[in-house]
């Protein structure tokens, strides 16, 4: 319905070729129907580009709850959650917009083109992509900006990775060896039908091969004789230049024996499948004159096959194209906060997410080597800083905030203020506009346009002069771009900051957020993870249970994860292994004393289980996910209750049991004492 | 039992050449039901159950299974089978759900068919009913191709709640909840109560005391909010309360029956905690006893109103368990588990458990497929339309539906006719094989546990009879053919290029345990079953692998290439362990691995479990 009113509305407005007013007319939608065109077009307009800018719309962002971004997320933890995000989740739009900078006009030209994409399947891949996770939550938020689920689902553009491409062309290419040396099996002739079936077929057969022998020039008299086959099962015709008998109406069973006649009793006689264009397939007796000729004839027919399965496959590669365009072009690629974006593109149109954040920054890099992310811009350089003035750099603040012009639709000439601005002129195939109003948030083509226009406007305001641009050069090798090129946010919550081109990591350092936070810092290996405490227990209780044991100043933080689990940063990393000691001590013993200890009110319940910060980073990278964190441990295969970690001072082996036991026993006594 | 006889055939033909009215098939403009209307069915449907015989169920999901492998299979027990569908009723959503309450009376149905849009939207904001849930997308584009519409669907599908979730949801949003009346008093008080309750009283009183006196004086808006301020007195809905703070669900129960001297002009109310307990008693003091009725109506209202918009869609399940009426569905195994999952409660461990808690809600549950399989040539078929369709060219039983209440608006879609095909089938089924669905009101119980004798059976490829059918031995000789799971043997590590043919013929030459009859199938393209037609076979193969040195030839070859083998319990145990993996061999191989694979070892798993031979297409897999 909403397609159809935007066609409407596309047609009615060409008419009004560069209007000046502003307008409005809708993005380039892309579905099915008009991909081809759309894609040539696109084309063009890559290649002419200074940059392009990218925005996704997915399904999903976390998995499970304590799977969304944390504050206690080490770098390797943070990526994973993006990894397994990015495995589950389905990407249904796509956004792409380039930017062109106009001499003459003195201004940019943006032609949004908003892609719905949907995983169709149309060639049989691994089982991991023929489902996908919704999060009802961004379903909901989806369909408050009106997405068309609609258009995704019936319309949406399909799409293989390159790993699924060659992997496919691999199961092809194997497939074709082993059926150009398989030998067709014999059908053991079972029942006494089946026995007189065959017989009747190699009298036909061998009735119609002798025909042609005969007569080669057609045989009216052969023709006759199977022109009365009642009910058409057989049919003349020629296949590859030579005679054969179709075959139709009959079960497969009864095929796989005349396939199994042919083989055996007639050597110029071959059986062949044929696949049809509308996926109807085609059973045939081809006579051949010679043996060799018939080899010639099966290999023919597999080359068809090949041919045809592999068109399939490359008509399958979809939207991929306008990614490989963007490769292939190694064009400036500009996103808004979009390391996520870019492990998605990674996951659907490259390859499998690799185990590591560096190996696969490396990966991007490679397809990628030119991008620019503008949140990491408005946060990290001063100009940009001072003029945001400390509002918010999400993507639609940033865009009213840098481009109210833009935003606005405003008449620029009319307002001062604007003054300083880029222009950017908006074109949808011939129609453009210098006003355009009609985007709509949220949605990835609009979204990718802003993201575009806040980058033109950042630029601006660094000085870079486009007037003096020549569009040979590339943007991204700026001075005053290039020190900002290729970082990106691993992390926006923590202010960690990944190098795609090296690899490295680096803190932000100045965030004046929450100074307090940043200066103490979280040390991962001071933390304890506790999980399948009784739901109801307080994050102040446990805080409270712990300090009575360990010291009132032990514990630094404590960060909930789920109403199941919680991690508690210690003051020094040798209170994690006492504390793990303790509570194993504890859930081994039944005596009194047991009860009366403090953390007993955790261990209520009986299924407490604790472990040190890499057991996070382990449970992280299953593939499951339980919406409950205690539930995903257990799924996960964690039998054990506790994980006990060395302290820092080696202790030896044999006298650790002994220690444990009195430290223990300690810490009980010592909490008896002052009650 | 043999179901129809080529006689009865031919009877049931010639009765159906004295009154052949074929109406040329077409479709019913069913009612759509979603969020903007769905208060306003309520009631229709509710009458509408009432007024019917039984309830025809069907559901569209967004998924059926996650791997080839995970779909249930004729090689299934009831356990396995059972594990497989909670695994897809816990991934997957309902996004549709067709309700049609029906009633046959000789050849006439007469059906009330609603298509309700589900979607499960956290309308509380408490990542309920769903977090997240898994969409196949070849689901999801036949659903697109048979006219669903998603937009409307997300936007405007109702929401809901199961029993479970809401009771969370109660305490969670933690509004006042009206006391109950306390009819017996807690007989023995102890020192502690007394005095408790005499403080308590004592502070009622003084407090109620001074609100009488205050209501009364005449003072200006200023002077009465500065006393509210200095006094902190609370007011709840203009009136005003007073909390009190107790310690134990005793003390709420000793505070509310102490209440129970005023309850003229007072409304006690419960304030839940977060963990369900009671935190406080709320006294909310009228000013006469029709101002008491006014306040409990309201009250009482509001949490109808509230519980209302929580339960959504399930006030529909709610409505059909309370009538108590037969369910009929086709393929009741994957609809029920469904059913339970979302709107009753977490879905149990095991089957028997299942059942039990299934049986509460639904006492008798009909699946057309039992039906079916009581007709010989209708075995196999499993889908609605062409059941039907076959039905008609064997069986000339005119069926006349009638539905009453169509939707005045025009919906273009093909889409959600399935409860009312089930409706269809099922009167056709019973009128083919003599079972008289009038007969459940009635009191003729012969008739009536005809019918029961199909209700709650929900292995799919188990007959209600489990004799196998004499008869007709030419053409479904295979399909009545079982084995002892204890003759089924899985075999994994083998690649993925080999057929069952080669496997096969490969494993001929191996062992003496491939000497006798024995058949190979692949369950996905990294496993295959061995069925050993004769008995203890699979055991001395099963021996031999475990040990290295009894091997030969080609065995060894493959062994030493990785080929493993397992029994069926460790098959099983994959499936109760939840080691979903994508390729069986994957969660084979994590099944043998497993630390508890010792422990809790073949107990469950009885020579008596029998499943039906299958025929698994080379070209699903």
């Amino acid at each position: 319905m909403r397609m159809r009113k935007h066609q409407w509305l596309r047609t009615t407005l060409s008419r009004a070729y560069y209007c000046t007013f502003s307008s409005s007319f809708p993005l380039k939608h892309v579905t099915q129907s008009n991909f081809e065109s759309a894609v040539a077009d696109l084309k063009t307009h890559l290649k002419a580009a200074d940059f392009v800018a990218i925005d996704l719309e997915m399904t999903g962002v976390a998995s499970a709850p304590w799977r969304e971004s944390l504050e206690f997320d080490r770098f390797d933890v943070k990526y994973l959650k993006v990894k397994d995000s990015a495995e589950k989740f389905a990407v249904v739009q796509f956004g792409v917009c380039p930017f062109r900078w106009d001499p003459l006009r003195l201004s940019f030209i943006a032609h949004p083109h908003n892609f719905y994409i949907f995983p169709r399947q149309e060639v049989p891949t691994d089982s991991s992509s023929c489902e996908f996770l919704c999060q009802t939550t961004s379903m909901d938020f989806l369909a408050k900006y009106h997405f068309d689920f609609n258009a995704c689902i019936r319309q949406g553009v399909s799409y293989l990775s390159r790993w699924q491409e060659d992997e496919a062309l691999r199961r092809l290419n194997l497939r074709y060896e082993d059926e150009l040396s398989e030998q067709a099996r014999d059908v053991p002739l079972f029942s006494i039908t089946d026995i007189l079936f065959s017989e009747r077929m190699k009298n036909r057969l061998r009735e119609w091969r002798d025909g042609l022998l005969k007569d080669t020039s057609g045989g009216s008299q052969l023709e006759g004789s199977f022109l009365n086959d009642s009910n058409q099962q057989f049919q003349n015709i020629f296949y590859k230049m030579r005679p054969a008998l179709s075959l139709n109406g009959f079960t497969s069973h009864q095929l796989r024996l005349i396939q199994s006649v042919t083989k055996k009793h007639f050597k110029d006689l071959a059986f062949v499948h044929v696949e049809g264009e509308s996926s109807c397939s085609q059973q045939l007796v081809v006579y051949t004159d010679s043996e060799s000729d018939r080899d010639l004839l099966k290999k023919e027919v597999m080359d068809d096959y090949r041919r045809q399965a592999e068109m399939k496959i490359k008509a399958a590669i979809g939207f991929r194209h306008v990614i490989d365009l963007l490769s292939s072009e190694k064009k400036l690629i500009i996103g808004h906060n979009c390391f996520l974006d870019l492990a998605h593109v990674h996951s659907k149109f490259l390859g499998p997410l690799p185990l590591e954040a560096e190996e696969f920054v490396h990966s991007v890099n490679k397809c990628f080597p030119y991008i620019i992310d503008t949140k990491i811009l408005l946060n990290t350089n001063n100009i940009l800083k001072q003029r945001m003035n400390k509002s918010k750099t999400s993507l639609s603040s940033a865009f009213l905030s840098l481009c109210p012009q833009i935003a606005f639709a405003s008449n620029e000439s009319c307002n001062l203020t604007f003054s300083s601005s880029v222009k950017v002129e908006v074109q949808v195939d011939d129609t453009r506009s210098s006003s355009w109003i009609s985007g709509v948030k949220h949605e990835a083509g609009y979204d990718a346009f802003m993201t575009g226009c806040i980058f033109a406007q950042a630029c601006n305001l660094l000085g870079i002069d486009f007037k003096l641009y020549s569009p040979s050069e590339n943007l991204a090798c700026n001075e005053r771009l290039q020190k900002h090129a290729n970082l990106l946010y691993l992390s926006w919550i923590n202010g960690d900051i990944i190098d795609l081109s090296t690899g490295h990591r680096t803190a932000e350092s100045l965030r004046c957020r929450d100074l307090k936070k940043w200066q103490t810092g979280i040390l991962f290996e001071n933390i304890v993870l506790i999980w399948g405490f009784p739901s109801d227990l307080k994050t102040a209780v446990i805080k409270d249970r712990i300090s009575k044991v360990f010291g009132p100043t032990s514990v630094t933080s404590i960060c909930r994860l789920d109403e199941t689990a919680v991690f508690v940063q210690f003051s020094k990393s040798k209170l994690v292994a006492d504390f793990l000691l303790v509570k194993e001590t504890l859930d081994r013993s039944n005596d009194a004393f047991s009860v009366l200890h403090p953390l007993s009110t955790i261990l209520e319940g009986g299924s407490t289980c604790a472990a040190s910060y890499e057991t996070y980073k382990d449970i992280c990278s299953s593939p499951l996910s339980k919406v409950l964190f205690a539930d995903q441990a257990r799924a996960v295969g964690i039998r054990w209750k506790t994980k006990l970690v060395e302290r820092k001072e080696e202790i030896e082996i044999e006298e650790q049991d002994n220690f444990r036991e009195e430290n223990a026993a300690n810490t009980i006594s010592v909490y008896v004492e002052q009650n | 039992m043999v179901a129809v006889s080529p006689l009865l055939q031919r009877r049931l033909l010639s009765t159906g050449v004295t009154k052949i009215h074929h109406k040329p098939h077409r479709q019913w403009s069913i009612k759509q039901v979603k969020k903007s209307n769905f208060a306003d069915t309520l009631e229709d449907i509710k009458s509408h159950v009432s007024t019917s015989d039984f309830v025809a169920v069907s559901l569209q999901n967004t998924g059926f299974y996650a791997a080839p492998w995970q779909r249930v299979s004729p090689f299934d027990t009831a356990d396995t089978a059972y594990l497989k569908a909670k695994y897809a009723a816990e991934r997957f959503q309902v996004l549709h759900f067709a309700v049609c309450p029906f009633t046959v009376r000789a050849s006439k149905v007469t059906a009330y068919p609603y298509n309700f849009h589900l979607f499960p939207r956290a309308e509380l904001k408490m990542e309920m009913p769903s977090y997240s849930f898994y969409c196949q997308t070849s689901t999801l584009i036949s659903m697109a191709r048979q006219g669903f519409d998603f937009n409307s669907c997300i936007n405007d599908g109702i929401s809901y709640l199961s029993r479970e979730q809401e009771s969370a949801a109660k305490i969670q949003i933690g509004n006042p909840i009206l006391a109950k009346n306390v009819t017996e008093s807690t007989s023995i008080h102890s020192i502690a109560d007394s005095v408790f309750i005499e403080r308590i009283k004592s502070h009622f009183k003084n407090w109620k005391k001074t609100c009488k006196e205050t209501s009364t004086r005449k003072e200006d808006a200023l002077v009465r909010s500065l006393r509210k301020l200095v006094l902190g007195n609370e007011e709840y809905d203009s009136r005003p309360c007073m909390n009190i703070d107790v310690c134990s669900e005793r003390q709420a129960q000793l505070v509310v029956e102490m209440l129970q001297e005023f309850a003229d002009d007072v409304v006690p109310l419960i304030i839940p905690a977060k963990g369900g307990a009671t935190r406080a008693v709320r006294v909310v003091l009228t000013s006469s006893k029709e101002d008491k009725d006014l306040l409990q109506g309201k009250l009482q209202n509001d949490e109808q109103e509230l519980m209302t918009k929580i339960r959504g869609f399930r006030e529909v399940i709610d409505l059909i368990s309370a009538s108590q009426k037969p369910v009929v569905t086709h393929g009741s195994l994957n609809d029920l588990t469904f059913i339970h999952s979302k709107f009753i409660a977490p879905l149990p461990p095991t089957v028997d458990e299942f059942m039990c808690s299934l049986r509460l809600a639904f006492p008798l549950v009909i699946d057309v497929n039992n039906l079916m399989k009581e007709i010989s040539p209708m075995r196999k078929v499993t889908n609605i339309p062409v059941a039907i369709s076959q039905l008609k060219n064997r069986f000339r039983t005119p069926i006349d539906m009638e539905i009453p209440c169509q939707a005045m608006e025009n919906e273009d879609t093909i889409h959600g006719q399935n409860a009312v095909k089930i409706c269809e089938l099922f009167a056709k089924l019973c009128s083919i094989l003599k079972i008289n669905p009038a007969a459940v009101q009635s009191d003729e119980e012969k008739q009536a546990s005809a019918l029961e004798a199909y209700a709650n059976i929900f292995s799919p490829f188990c007959t209600a009879s489990e004799e196998p059918i004499n008869g007709d031995v030419k053409i479904w000789a295979n399909n009545t053919r079982t084995v002892s799971c204890e003759d089924l043997v899985f075999l994994w590590g083998f690649g993925d290029r080999v057929t069952a043919g080669v496997l096969k013929s490969l494993l001929q030459e191996s062992h003496e345990a491939f000497s006798k009859e024995f058949d190979v199938r692949l369950v996905d393209n990294s496993c295959a079953i061995v069925i050993f037609w004769q008995c203890g076979l699979s055991e001395t193969f099963l021996n031999t692998m475990n040990k290295c040195s009894d091997m030969r030839g080609a065995l060894r070859e493959m062994v030493s290439e990785g080929l493993r083998a397992a029994g069926y319990e460790t098959y099983n145990r994959a499936c109760r362990l939840g080691l979903w993996e994508s390729r069986l061999a994957d969660s084979l191989d994590r099944a043998v691995a497993d630390p508890d694979s010792a422990s809790k070892a073949d107990s469950k798993t009885k020579s008596s479990d029998i499943c039906n031979e299958w025929i698994i297409n080379l070209d699903d897999l």
